[in-house]
């Protein structure tokens, strides 16, 4: 179901709905959910299944769950687009969460800061912690390793009798990881990973670090 | 008003004009005949007497036969009739409309046109509406109709969609759709159905006509433009034009088969043999299967024989039209000596000097070829000439079957759509935009038409939910909006903004996003698909339009090129354009195997590849008519499972998918399908026990439906058939023109969309519509059924193979497979990797 790793003699929990958790921290990353976007199609006439809505937040709730963190961080894009009434759904998930939330933004959050303000929700354009920088567009900087989204990473994989498969992944080498994109209706970019990277695909409910 | 010359001065004041009877109007025509030295055919006088006689009706009459004065001029009449004046006084509005498929063709169908209304001097003016059209002629046009308007599906549907429509069709009394057999079984035929039934109600005099080729249900096509059972049916008539042509059809074989490839597409090898052909007749015209293949000839012959520079053109659907039109008028004005081109020269145009057609590679269907053949020796009474050249040896098989084909003229359906729930929606949005509809009005005229004449009550309010509500029932939070339901319960789009993405978005063709070819220093070459483009880099040469360009820049949908000197041997594909055997060829291919098993009398092409079945013999059988073959290997790839129905490559798909599913079931397994027109095959990288195959009798006709569906879900083939319901219903937005989304957005939109209706709401009907439309049109249940039930009658027989024979080899070399697997996906990962490590 998870995957442990260390950077930086700091453990780290892939888990396989796309979300990074911090033990010392006690810190769950959550990349690129991108809510509100089917509402937003929605409201340009496009008529994707309204009850789509709710897997978002059914997955939030399960991985938050399952980790229980005092500190839940979004790498950027939480939000799709601008304000629609998917909000009053995001109101009312935060209602149960007593975990902190704090908000990298990323170039999707166009949503007035107060609002998350009013939420109890902090903002911040990049957060520095120990060694770590967190982001939602990749960074190198020396003496930092770097968590980021935006991406959306995925990787084919290709295997005898002309068969492949393409899947989302957490994408890493030695200065910094990529999340894949946690929300349901959000595409994948193909990567293709070098000899320094380490790529953790997510196959149903496991991580498989690819060898 | 006195225009009629001098001498009406000294008449008496005239009167109004008498009203002329049938036999007057009808030597206004033969007298204007007989001045062109032109004497009309018995389905042209046939045709103008029953339009006369205010029939409806379908003309089968073949391309360059004089279909367009066959019925222009009896529209022309019946003006007269009404307008006794016509001479003095032009009554405005529009009269006529004629729809074409290919824009290509109304410029052909202007002059024809213009020439009879101005030579008898009817004062009726002829203007041409479509995607082409600039802006400010469409804005003159909407002020002022000219008589007769030659359009497209697309464009009469978006005429549809501005205000006060009905006005502008109020004295409409005729409307003609060409090449209807082109239209009849695809979604733009739809189109065209629904926007009949509105103009049945708002153009109340309105004579309905269509023009096909010949196909083999003709009937049908009757029934389908005119609505079944309707007023319009029951007063009408079907023509047929008897025009024999004498077809011969001759095969190109190598002088070498030993060295003749066993698989190809192209068909080089032959190139040498084709130039003689070329050197002794007027024009010769060479059809492709594919664009790029069509590039690739050109510039090989250009290259071996540079000679034939400036008398050797292209002609493609997607090199720019200017470029296309002056081929085509060097063509009639015999400045050619050979053409290289598609199927965007198989319609219409009329070519008088061109002698010969070579055909290169197998056309698929007997209809195509019979059609191509028709291009030469375009003058009633000359024999057509049609040289076959075969890509790789198992298509001279083809060539045989061809033969037969041409003589017994078996040719193919066209089978209509039907609930095609997505045009519907996207017709309603269109009503909604201009004027607004009441349901109460609409819903008889939608379900008086062919396409929807089982539509059930629940169904028509299941879509009016869909548009209003995006769903069906309201929940919490929604803001959905596109169709608004007004007080006095007209369905309305009020927005400016989604009225203007909905127009922009009329049409069913969904193609892959093209982008504009132009010089950096300007000019426009023509269009590519961009997932080309995108595999290259700057600097890259590629060949186009049969010119050598180095890639410059990628810019808005732009691409921008530089002539180069570089040799290049990469040239852009599209995307799309296979094709599958009908089932009158696949039968007429079984046949031939049959006797090329046997010891019967062979024809040429079958002695031609005697080596071949040999080899074949050697390795495995030719089965014969009780025999289903079977062959497995194993090479580098994998294990691999060749089954030989000879039924065409879309049946093939099916039994491919069904069988593969079948097998899934016994142990957890995933395959790769490949199919060509002669089998298919399973490939996997465990080995298939076909023993257990056979033990559970697992090739059998019963549950094949069941079955079929659900392995379906295991394939991508339904979500390829959902990307084009999803843009024609307007749930995915291509995007403004020259600011297009990218098709891989688009695509992934759409894909993304799929996943979500399977996991929310899998019973939309536009998500069930993919599967359907997956069974009916691409699957072709109903042939897969009697195959399946073929088989059952056959004998198998398994031959467990060294290697591959020289019939598995086209198929097992084919790249483009589905997929189909009954693993966990995390085993499937797992196991790939334990692969690599063996490799």
């Amino acid at each position: 179901m998870t995957k442990s790793i260390t950077i930086f003699e700091q453990n780290f929990i892939l888990h396989y709905s796309g979300a990074l958790f911090w033990e010392e921290e006690d810190m769950l990353l959550i990349s690129d959910v991108h809510l509100g976007k089917v509402s937003h199609f929605r409201k340009f006439g496009s008529a994707v299944p309204q009850s789509a809505v709710q897997g978002n937040f059914l997955k939030l709730t399960e991985v938050v769950e399952f980790f229980q963190p005092s500190k839940i961080v979004f790498l950027g894009d939480l939000f799709h687009s601008s304000l629609n009434k998917e909000w009053l759904f995001f109101e009312a998930w935060m209602d149960n969460i007593t975990s902190e939330v704090i908000l990298v933004e990323g170039n999707h959050d166009i949503i007035s800061p107060l609002k998350y303000e009013a939420l109890g929700v902090k903002l911040f354009p990049e957060i520095i912690l120990k060694n770590f920088l967190l982001t939602h567009h990749p960074e190198e900087r020396s003496g930092f390793f770097n968590f980021s989204g935006h991406i959306h990473p995925g990787v084919r994989i290709n295997g005898l009798a002309r068969q492949s498969l393409k899947l989302p992944c957490f994408f890493k080498n030695e200065n910094q990881m990529i999340l894949p994109a946690f929300g349901e209706f959000t595409g994948k970019h193909i990567l293709h990973p070098k000899e320094r990277n380490e790529v953790y695909v997510l196959a149903n409910e496991e991580v498989i670090l690819l060898k | 008003m006195l225009r009629e010359g001098g001498s009406a001065g000294r008449r008496r004041r005239k009167g109004p004009s008498r009203i002329m009877n049938r036999n007057e109007l009808l030597k206004i025509a033969e007298n204007w005949f007989s001045s062109q030295n032109w004497k009309p055919f018995p389905f042209q006088k046939q045709t103008w007497n029953a339009f006369l006689q205010s029939k409806h009706g379908l003309l089968n009459a073949p391309t360059g036969s004089g279909k367009t004065y066959a019925l222009w001029i009896p529209i022309v009449l019946d003006y007269i009739r009404q307008n006794p004046d016509y001479k003095t006084k032009h009554k405005p509005g529009l009269k006529a409309i004629w729809i074409t498929p290919l824009r290509a063709l109304s410029v052909e169908i202007e002059q024809a046109a213009n020439r009879f209304a101005q030579d008898i001097g009817s004062g009726l003016t002829v203007g041409i509406r479509t995607g082409d059209t600039p802006q400010k002629i469409r804005t003159a046009q909407k002020k002022k109709m000219p008589d007769l308007l030659i359009t497209t599906p697309e464009s009469l549907q978006l005429l549809l969609s501005s205000k006060g429509y009905d006005k502008t069709f109020k004295d409409l009394n005729a409307i003609v759709i060409d090449e209807w057999h082109e239209l009849l079984g695809t979604k733009r035929g739809v189109q065209v159905e629904l926007a009949l039934s509105r103009l049945k109600t708002i153009s109340p005099k309105m004579k309905i006509w269509g023009i096909s080729a010949t196909i083999g249900n003709l009937q049908q096509a009757r029934e389908v433009l005119l609505g079944p059972g309707s007023e319009a049916f029951e007063n009408s008539v079907l023509i047929k034009a008897k025009i024999n042509k004498k077809i011969k059809v001759s095969s190109i074989i190598p002088e070498k088969m030993e060295t003749f490839p066993w698989r190809g597409h192209l068909g080089m090898h032959l190139l040498d043999e084709v130039i003689p052909i070329i050197r002794n007749s007027k024009t010769t015209l060479l059809f492709t299967n594919t664009r790029s293949q069509c590039e690739i000839w050109f510039q090989r012959i250009l290259q071996k024989y540079p000679e034939f520079a400036g008398e050797l053109a292209m002609h493609h659907g997607s090199i720019n039209k200017e470029t296309r039109l002056w081929v085509e008028q060097a063509i009639r004005d015999e400045q050619l000596k050979a053409v290289v081109a598609t199927s965007s020269l198989d319609l219409g145009v009329d070519f008088a000097p061109v002698e010969t057609i070579i055909q290169i590679g197998g056309p698929k269907g007997v209809a195509r070829f019979l059609q191509r053949a028709g291009r030469s020796g375009h003058r009633p009474g000359e024999e057509s000439v049609i040289y076959f050249l075969p890509t790789h040896a198992m298509e001279l098989i083809e060539a045989s079957a061809l033969q037969k084909a041409v003589k017994n003229t078996a040719v193919e359906d066209r089978v209509p759509y039907l609930q095609s729930f997505d045009v519907l929606v996207q017709y309603l949005t269109t009503l909604a935009v201009s004027d607004g509809f009441f349901p109460k009005d609409i819903y008889p005229e939608v379900k008086s038409t062919f396409c929807y004449q089982a539509l059930s009550d629940d169904q028509w309010e299941w879509i009016l939910n869909f548009i209003t509500k995006g769903s069906q029932t309201l929940q919490a939070y929604d803001e959905y909006k596109k169709v608004e339901i007004e007080e006095n319960g007209k369905f309305k789009v009020n927005n400016r903004a989604i009225a203007m993405r909905h127009r922009l978005q009329i049409g069913t063709i969904v193609g892959d996003a093209v982008l504009s070819v132009k010089y950096l220093g300007g000019g426009y070459i023509g269009t590519i698909e961009e997932w080309f483009i995108s595999k290259l880099n700057p600097g890259d040469v590629f060949t186009f339009a049969g010119k050598n360009l180095e890639l410059y820049k990628v810019k808005n949908m732009q691409v921008i090129v530089k002539k180069s000197k570089q040799k290049s041997s990469r040239f852009p594909s599209w995307a799309g354009g296979r094709m599958t055997f009908s089932a009158q060829m696949s039968e007429l291919l079984r046949e031939e195997m049959f006797v090329a098993a046997g010891k019967s009398h062979k024809s040429v092409e079958l002695k031609a590849l005697s080596h071949i079945f040999k080899r074949q013999k050697k390795e495995s059988i030719i089965p014969g008519k009780d025999e289903f073959l079977i062959e497995t290997f194993k090479t580098r790839e994998g294990y691999h499972a060749i089954f030989y129905p000879f039924e065409g490559r879309f049946v093939h798909e099916a039994m491919a998918s069904l069988l593969a599913y079948r097998i899934s079931l016994l142990s957890p397994i995933t395959f790769s399908l490949a199919f060509n027109d002669y089998g298919f095959e399973l490939l996997s990288d465990q080995p298939i026990d076909m023993q257990q195959v056979f033990d559970n009798n697992l090739i059998t006709s019963e549950y094949l439906m069941d079955d079929l569906q659900k392995s379906l879900n295991a394939t991508e083939m339904a979500r390829r058939k959902f990307r084009d319901i999803a843009v024609i219903s307007g749930m995915v937005f291509t995007g403004f023109p020259n600011k297009m989304i990218k098709t891989k957005h688009l695509q992934s939109n759409s894909q993304l969309l799929f996943s979500v209706f399977r996991d929310y709401e899998p019973d939309n009907l536009l998500f069930q519509q993919a599967f359907r439309e997956t069974f009916e049109h691409q699957l072709e249940e109903g042939r897969l059924l009697m195959a399946m039930e073929r088989i059952e009658q056959q004998t198998i027989v398994w031959k467990d193979c060294e290697k591959p024979t020289p019939f598995a080899f086209p198929i097992i070399t084919d790249r483009l497979r589905e997929k189909l697997t009954s693993e966990k996906l995390e085993d499937r990962v797992k196991r790939m990797m334990a692969q690599w490590e063996n490799l």
